[in-house]
């Protein structure tokens, strides 16, 4: 019994009796008479019941180019209902981004800067030269113009972020490439090459884009409290929603319901009245740092600036700010609460306000505030057009087959590579630490699967089975190493065996990792939970579990063949 | 089947030359190859595609009704196919849009218990079609590279890949006969045969060139040895299969898991032309890049 003591003090094996402790530990098995079996472990929607929904966001990035003076005329004509004349044009230059550039333009009807100032181009001002003749400066940035030119005519929200290549437009619908080029062929203008030669256009969004996509959908359906829908980006594109234990059609209600925003205006203690709702917010900024403040802007739609003016000022709000808070509500949840800033008071009482700041403080807090206000504002109003490309339903009582129906083929499948083993060695000192081994790989992947709270699907049971699979095929060629001649060889051999066993191993198991890694980085939900499984799975197989065999098969061996031996002695003296 | 078999098969490749050895695999790798060329050539891909790449609703519920009368009540929707799979029915429809998918699968979940549906976008389907693609063909450079880092000696190494490359091509020419659909979990199989095919051949390989001892028994040691590996693994498979596709001859409720099944399947045609490829093709060009006279004196110690 020495022989097991040693055993013990071999790192090989203390590492792999902590790993293993500590997977039982992280799966957390336990049996109640209510709930039957219960673990740790997250069961996928194909084992749990539920319904997917995937979806792709639709949009494209390009670098463009048009020529300013065109598309002012291009927006600003079918305003007025006349033709203009370009005077002068400070926007085409280097400086593309700067804004205090202006453009210049006459046109011989009179025109009003409140209907230029609705088409959002910049700061406007009017003059009127004589009878006949209208001046008009339009002080904005090419790159604004460009944007807002594709804005309206593709009826998009349109962004710009600069790469430090330029502008890039990202366009939050889908069009084609060609549909671009006809648009800026109008304005003078092309869709732009990059160095190499190729169309600076692509397809999707920007990884912001869909990041913002998914945490605004994470903020809307996880308002509802229902359950915890968990909200996954796949690929560059796309965005998968599990609804566990919800019905598809459920599912897609909810997905469609857009989320209830609401202003509301303290009257009288805790009463308050009602402004505006969420579609009265026509868009939506980005958090930006200013006056020492971190603040998210929006505008109002005319209808809900009107009314905020009019109700701030029969509340009184005008005067008093900081008796009259002005309080948000994403479905009755109060989001954000702060009274009206002096400035804002005061221009209330001449003119209503479209553009609005929620100011939130001037801290990391105050940041992640900003941000959070920002996704809330939305109401669950996605930023770019998204459409359904796939969807998936499985009712729980199928599920709770299907995991019972993989426990079995699992058992089964145990039962019969342990058949095909005895059946080659005929030595239950091989089988059982071999068996022992390949269950203990199980148990360290689920035990990591509930560690990392990796979903438990039918994928990563195939997964499980692919790795134990070649460890099994690994342990069959330690065995065979060692055995080389029939029975155990001294030390030194064997351990010079086991390097070249693992010299095998090591090579297959690297054919395996690298086999499986490209689904990891790609596209697909259903693979990737399969590629990790198998690749953790041989991963711990190979630097935990199958040294550990080694060592443990050696001991076994030796006892058996001293145990042969004598028995052999005492039969040759009888 | 272990013993028997391996001694059947080392005595073959005893008693035949190289030349011999290679044929029977390389005929078998030119057919399967010609059956899948055929295919593409005359509907425009090597395998039929899967519902998941093609888009289109996949519906199964649990119904002692016939596919018949399924089709006969779904007729109003783009329905391809319903057939039989144990105690349930599984119905293939077409493209719909968003309002007649609604529909369908209000009335589905409305009327039948134990629903599964399976919903793809055709242009989803068309992606995800291009990535199972560019998935295979990395994995199987990647492994190709793996190997050729392993033994740095380009002949051995591109027997090796030649073996996984006509187990793949083999398998996928066994699922086009039998009509097996390329899907996401057939395509989960592919890419285990390319881990599970080189561990053999690695085995072989690595004992031939760094060991020492007479060809002959280099071989038919790998031999015993790979041929367990391989058999424990078809054992697992076999039952696998068994389970996922008749569960209901053990337990008459339970259904059918189609991604356990099609891994399984295919994975069982892979391993089966893995033995031919591994102990005819690989032992074949590997014996005679061995015995070559120039390099008997270097290996052949």
């Amino acid at each position: 019994m020495s022989d097991a003591k040693s055993l013990f003090k071999n790192v090989r094996v203390i590492i792999f009796i902590i790993a293993l402790l500590a997977s039982i530990i992280a799966i957390h098995p336990g049996y109640s008479s209510g709930e039957g079996t219960t673990s740790n472990l997250n069961y996928g929607l194909d084992l749990e019941g539920g319904s997917w929904l995937q979806i792709k966001l639709q949009g494209a990035l390009v670098q463009v180019d048009a020529d300013s003076g065109m598309i002012v005329s291009e927006m600003v004509e079918p305003v007025i209902g006349a033709p203009i004349t370009i005077t002068e044009n400070k926007l085409e230059g280097n400086n593309l981004s700067e804004t205090d550039n202006s453009i210049t333009f006459t046109t011989d009807v009179p025109v009003s800067s409140s209907e230029l100032e609705l088409l959002e181009l910049g700061r406007v001002s009017v003059d009127r030269l004589d009878q006949d003749t209208t001046q008009v400066t339009i002080f904005t940035s090419k790159e604004s113009l460009i944007r807002l030119y594709l804005a309206s005519s593709l009826d998009s929200e349109v962004v710009t972020f600069d790469d430090g290549e330029g502008p890039v437009y990202e366009i939050r619908t889908a069009v084609s490439e060609e549909e671009l080029e006809a648009l800026m062929v109008k304005v003078g203008g092309s869709v732009l090459m990059n160095e190499d030669g190729t169309s600076s256009y692509t397809e999707g969004v920007s990884v912001q884009t869909r990041d913002l996509t998914r945490d605004i959908l994470n903020d809307k359906l996880n308002a509802l409290g229902l359950k915890d829908i968990p909200v996954r980006t796949v690929g560059d594109d796309y965005i998968l929603i599990d609804f566990a234990g919800i019905d598809l059609a459920t599912a897609k209600d909810i997905a469609e319901k857009p989320g209830k925003f609401e202003i509301r205006i303290n009257t009288t203690g805790t009463e308050t009245r009602h402004v505006l709702y969420g579609d009265s917010i026509v868009s939506v900024g980005i958090p930006g740092f200013h006056d020492n403040q971190w603040n998210t802007p929006f505008v109002l739609d005319e209808e809900g600036a009107l009314a905020l003016q009019k109700i701030a000022i029969e509340t009184g709000a005008v005067d008093n700010p900081n008796a009259h808070y002005l309080t948000m509500y994403l479905d009755e949840n109060v989001v954000y609460s702060a009274p009206l800033s002096y400035s804002a008071a005061t221009q209330l009482k001449e003119s209503p306000i479209y553009s609005w700041q929620a100011s939130t403080g001037g801290d990391e807090e105050a940041k992640a505030q900003a941000q959070a206000l920002q996704i809330h504002l939305r109401a669950g109003a996605l930023p770019v057009n998204v459409v359904l490309v796939g969807s998936g339903h499985v009712d729980a009582a199928l599920g709770e087959q299907f995991k019972t129906e993989a426990l079995i083929a699992g058992l089964f499948s145990l039962l019969a590579v342990a058949g095909v083993i005895f059946r080659r060695y005929r030595r239950p000192e091989i089988l059982i630490p071999m068996i022992g081994t390949s269950i203990s790989e199980v148990i360290m992947i689920l035990g990591v699967a509930a560690a990392i709270g990796w979903q438990m699907d039918l994928a990563a049971i195939a997964g499980i089975i692919a790795a134990i699979g070649t460890g099994i095929d690994h342990l069959v060629i330690i065995t065979d190493e060692v055995l080389y001649e029939g029975k155990l060889p001294p030390t030194k051999v064997f351990l010079s065996r086991i390097g070249k066993a693992f010299g095998i191993i090591f090579g297959a198991a690297a054919t395996t990792i690298i086999a499986m890694s490209p689904l990891v980085f790609m596209g697909f939900g259903a693979l990737k939970g399969f590629a990790i499984t198998t690749i953790i799975g041989v991963f711990i197989g190979v630097v935990i579990a199958r040294p550990v065999y080694g060592v443990v098969i050696k001991e076994m061996l030796e006892a058996s063949e001293a145990s042969a031996a004598r028995k052999g002695e005492i039969s040759a003296d009888e | 089947m272990a013993t028997g078999f391996t001694d059947f098969l080392d005595s073959f490749v005893k008693s035949h030359d190289n030349r011999q050895l290679l044929a029977i695999p390389l005929a078998v790798f030119a057919v399967s190859l010609a059956i899948l060329l055929v295919s593409f050539a005359s509907s425009g891909s090597p395998l039929p595609l899967g519902m998941e790449f093609q888009g289109g609703t996949q519906i199964s519920v649990a119904t002692t009704d016939s596919p018949a009368v399924l089709e006969e009540l779904y007729s109003n929707y783009p329905i391809m196919d319903a057939r039989q799979a144990g105690n349930r029915v599984i119905m293939q429809f077409g493209v719909m849009n968003n309002e007649e998918q609604r529909q369908l699968e209000d009335d589905v979940i409305g009327r039948y218990s134990n629903v599964e549906i399976k919903q793809i976008g055709p242009v989803y389907g068309k992606d995800l079609q291009v990535q199972a693609l560019q998935a295979l063909a990395i994995s199987f450079i990647g492994m190709a590279i793996v190997v050729f880092l392993i033994f740095r000696s380009p002949v051995p190494s591109f027997a090796v890949v030649l073996s996984a490359l006509s187990d793949i091509i083999i398998a996928a020419a066994f699922m086009r006969i039998a009509g097996i659909e390329l899907s996401l979990g057939t395509v989960a199989a592919l890419l285990m045969l390319i881990g599970y095919s080189v561990d053999s051949d690695i085995l072989l390989t690595n004992r031939v060139l760094k060991r020492r001892g007479t060809v002959e028994e280099k071989i038919s040691r790998a031999m015993q040895t790979g041929i367990t590996m391989t058999s424990t693994t078809l054992a697992a498979l076999v039952v696998m299969y068994v389970v996922s596709t008749f569960p209901y001859l053990i337990i008459p409720s339970f259904t059918q898991i189609t991604l356990l099944s099609q891994i399984s399947g295919v994975l069982i045609i892979g391993l089966a032309a893995d033995l031919m490829n591994t102990w005819l093709l690989n032992t074949g060009i590997l014996r005679w890049y061995v015995l070559k006279p120039e390099f008997s004196g270097r290996f052949n110690r």
